[in-house]
């Protein structure tokens, strides 16, 4: 029997309105990848802040080897040795390597940081890691898995024995993450415990033994050993009922059809070549590729964000010259959701309401460019209703809502505007299973009215749902396309041959 | 300025969580109570205070000018941008009212129109700068400041033989010295306390807060003030935004500069040297975010309210100036906590009734 490292029974954490944790159980084991799953809005980050000191429980204990603790900081939790990876990056991008490893404790002497003595420690936990980096490059210049590593190496250094990896996979590609995986399976031979969050069920199935699960801040699942559970066990215990595939309304798309939107031979500024793709009413085209493919920076340069080089963008068969997502809004009807809603899609600290009729205040302005409230309200909510957007209120700010919420209101702008065209950025990234689904069925819907969908997704099972017709971008070149039968197994093969063909051809 | 001023509609403000933090948690409300508490504390204490002609009437004066100028900030920070000419800028328009008199002999108001004029175009070229080049609002306004600083100066005393414009058309002494009690309706007067110069304040707060409270272009500048990049992906003409927020900003800093002038007598170089801080301290104590997104007009007139009272009532206290500035940067300290005090508090109470 391996030892307990950390243990927790009964955590609450309260937030204004809402019991974000309501009595979490929790055991980690030496020497185990164990999986913590939920909803989004389940309490996972909660638990995670709360684990690693950034939030204190206003009820329950928590025990490390067998000794209550509290943690006050997230230094008090690196120094008892909990170490966390976040979603986001967080190193320092200027400073090298071996600084960012070493930030925590820091090599000194007389109080001065010894520069010269922190390769040493760096290089030991990167060689523990099997990664090869040059100790002396800055951050910056390292790609996100390797960044990603990094990281893991940081906590290593703090003699982390519980290494807290929140959603690592979700800006991986295949290989990044096989190499990932590998790092975690070595760090729980050596008798520490890995705790792993991902919404992706095939990646949990694959790495851990052990799994909690969280649902409205209670564990309805507490450590369990895995091999018990189906997966089919494991959704439903996370959304609280049988999770049912409902089919989708049919959906035919008429090939004879004029494009709505056309690029012929398009270059831009950003490093395309020779793109052509064309989308019809009512069909979905699916760009796929991976991460770093050139995907949204090619959206970009056509909405005007990068310029257009040579070739020809046409909307509904006329040659169009767009200069800005203004104009592509306001002239030619075409809406973008961003991959990015944090940063790009959603206005965190402004009401729900703003957040929704920002494409439409220009139409419901009135003399002296006078907005009424009743009408703005009246839009948000309409939309609000149609989405099923979970709000307290219009007057609430964006930010106080989950992601995938916050992930409706940034399609519900678009809507909100009747956009003639939409162009869908990595809808599902960091959503939960219920909301993928609910999501999955808005757009299929969407183009079942009519609406032409480009959409863009690393998913390749997001895209096989739902795409007609598949488009593979590598190394921002068009590889080739592919029609839709909506069997995963033949699609994967056949877009993953395309992908495959260009590295054999750089080789 | 005690005159019930309510920009039309509700000016967004809320900073923190409105639907669930109680009543009390409103800073303007907070505001409005230390305002009176502080005015009936320092007339108990010194009934000399609520003398309306000679204390009253120039503290009003002072607040009035001074919303003026921390209005102007606030329209730099409503799209996360900052001023630091503001103070600069008031020096430049109010030279251009002044040349306006001196020498083309223009009535009040054409110099009026001239000095706001000047002040829009000043703003509208560091705007453009901003959204031209993206080069930090804070450097380019500091640059400017410096540029006005010398050009002021320059023309000044090219132009004029003490560094000052001393003529002065009909009307500007009127509204040096003129208050409410100067109209009548019947044998009804208003109070000697509020100055006429007051208009121009009430003037600007209506403008503002129709304009953040009420139209689209408000709301825009507000979105670009909370995230720029979403704002540009949701159609908003961010650089338009950023160029008309700075136009607004010297637009109002002129006024401030005029109202100044006129409320002093002459038009001088030195107009306008005391602004800057004063115009942040208003601005943010009213609620007005530094990162921009969130105005609070009434809010921004409180906050100068405020520092106004402290400073007058400490002054007849017997204060010496310097033992006066460190009173008053503690007092600012204890207004800025208090605000969070009560925030976290009412967190507090709502986190235990959950």
């Amino acid at each position: 029997m391996s030892a307990v490292l950390l243990e927790c029974h009964d955590l609450v954490k309260v937030f204004p309105g809402v019991r974000a944790l309501d009595g979490v159980g929790l055991r980690l084991t030496a020497g185990s990848v164990h999986a913590l799953l939920g909803e989004n809005g389940a309490g996972k980050s909660t638990l995670i802040k709360v684990l690693t000191g950034v939030h204190s429980p206003d009820g329950g204990t928590l025990t490390w080897c067998g000794e209550p603790v509290r943690l006050r900081s997230p230094l008090e939790a690196a120094r008892t040795g909990i170490g966390v990876v976040h979603q986001e990056r967080n190193l320092i991008p200027g400073f090298s390597v071996a600084e960012n490893i070493t930030l925590q404790k820091p090599p000194a002497r007389r109080g001065l940081v010894d520069h010269a003595a922190m390769t040493e420690p760096a290089v030991a936990c990167l060689t523990e890691l099997g990664v090869d980096l040059d100790p002396a490059r800055p951050v910056r210049e390292l790609s996100v898995a390797q960044q990603q590593l990094v990281e893991i190496a940081k906590a290593l250094h703090t003699e982390s024995r519980v290494l807290l990896l929140d959603e690592p996979t979700a800006s991986l590609s295949p290989e990044e993450t096989d190499r990932l995986f590998g790092v975690v399976r070595r760090l729980a031979g050596r008798g520490a415990c890995v705790v792993f969050v991902s919404h992706k069920l095939e990646e949990v199935f694959a790495l851990c033994d052990t799994v909690t699960v969280l649902r409205d801040g209670r564990s309805v699942l507490a450590s369990a050993p895995l091999a018990g559970h189906s997966h089919d066990d494991i959704v439903s215990l996370m959304v609280g009922r049988a999770h049912t595939a409902a089919g989708m309304r049919p959906r035919t798309v008429d090939r004879s059809a004029k494009p709505v939107l056309e690029l012929d031979g398009v270059a831009t500024a950003g490093g395309h070549r020779d793109i052509s793709l064309a989308v019809r009413p009512g069909e979905i085209v699916g760009l796929y590729g991976l991460v770093g493919a050139g995907r949204s920076e090619l959206v970009k340069a056509v909405l005007g964000l990068d310029r257009v080089t040579a070739g020809e963008v046409r909307v509904h068969g006329s040659p169009a010259r767009i200069r800005s997502p203004r104009q592509a809004l306001h002239e030619f009807g075409i809406g973008y959701v961003t991959e990015n809603r944090k940063e790009e899609g959603v206005f965190l600290e402004q009401p729900i309401v703003r957040n929704i009729t920002v494409t439409v205040w220009r139409r419901l302005a009135r003399a002296l460019g006078f907005v009424p409230a009743g009408e703005e309200r009246a839009v948000a909510q309409d939309l609000v209703d149609r989405l099923g957007i979970r709000i307290t209120g219009l007057g609430q700010h964006a930010g106080e809502l989950s992601g995938g919420n916050q992930q409706k209101v940034s399609l519900a702008k678009w809507l909100a505007a009747d956009t003639r065209l939409l162009v869908i950025d990595e809808p599902t990234v960091g959503v939960d299973v219920r909301t993928k689904r609910a999501f999955h069925e808005l757009i299929w819907d969407l183009a079942h009215d009519g609406l032409p969908i480009l959409l863009i997704s690393s998913d390749l099972a997001e895209m096989v749902t739902l795409a007609d017709r598949i488009v593979v971008m590598t190394g921002h070149r068009v590889r080739g396309e592919v029609d839709n039968d909506r069997d995963y197994d033949r699609m994967s093969g056949r877009i993953i041959r395309l992908i495959h063909d260009r590295d054999e051809v750089r080789s | 300025m005690t005159t019930s001023v309510s920009p039309p509609d509700t000016v967004p403000k809320e900073r923190t969580a409105g639907h669930r933090m109680p009543f009390w948690v409103n800073q303007r409300l907070g505001l409005l109570v230390l305002v009176i508490a502080l005015s009936v504390l320092f007339g108990v204490v010194r009934p000399a205070f609520l003398d309306q002609r000679l204390v009253l009437f120039p503290l009003l004066r002072d607040v009035a000018t001074l919303t003026v100028v921390a209005l102007a900030q606030m329209a730099a920070l409503s799209v996360g941008h900052m001023n630091l000419a503001v103070g600069r800028m008031a020096a430049f328009g109010a030279m251009f009212a002044g040349i306006g008199y001196d020498k083309l002999h223009l009535p009040m108001q054409a110099g009026l129109l001239l000095c706001l004029a000047a002040g829009a175009a000043i703003g509208a070229v560091t705007g453009w700068l901003i959204a031209r080049t993206g080069v930090s609002s804070f450097v380019v306004t500091l640059a400017t400041d410096f540029a006005l600083l010398g050009l002021v100066s320059l023309m000044y005393s090219a132009l004029t033989e003490d560094a000052a414009f001393t003529t002065r058309p009909a009307g500007v002494d009127a509204l040096r010295s003129y208050s409410l009690a100067d109209i009548c309706a019947g044998p009804v007067c208003g109070s000697p306390a509020v100055p006429q110069l007051a208009q121009f304040t009430v003037l600007a707060m209506l403008g503002l807060g129709f304009l953040y409270g009420g139209t689209r272009v408000g709301r825009e500048l507000l979105l670009t003030g909370a995230n720029p990049a979403a704002a540009e992906l949701s159609g908003i003409p961010t650089g338009r935004r950023v160029l008309l927020a700075h136009t607004l900003s010297g637009l109002l800093a002129a006024l401030a500069g005029f109202m100044a002038a006129a409320g002093t007598g002459t038009f001088r170089a030195s107009i306008g040297d005391d602004f800057m801080l004063p115009s942040f301290l208003g601005a943010v104590l009213g609620g007005t975010l530094l990162t921009g997104g969130v105005v609070s007009v009434l809010g921004t007139l409180l906050g100068t309210a405020l520092v106004g009272v402290i400073r007058k009532g400490l002054d007849l206290l017997g204060v010496g100036l310097e033992s006066l500035n460190i009173y008053l940067g503690c007092i600012l300290l204890l207004a800025l906590s208090a605000d969070r005090i009560r925030t976290v508090v009412s967190y507090r109470k709502v986190v235990r009734s959950t």
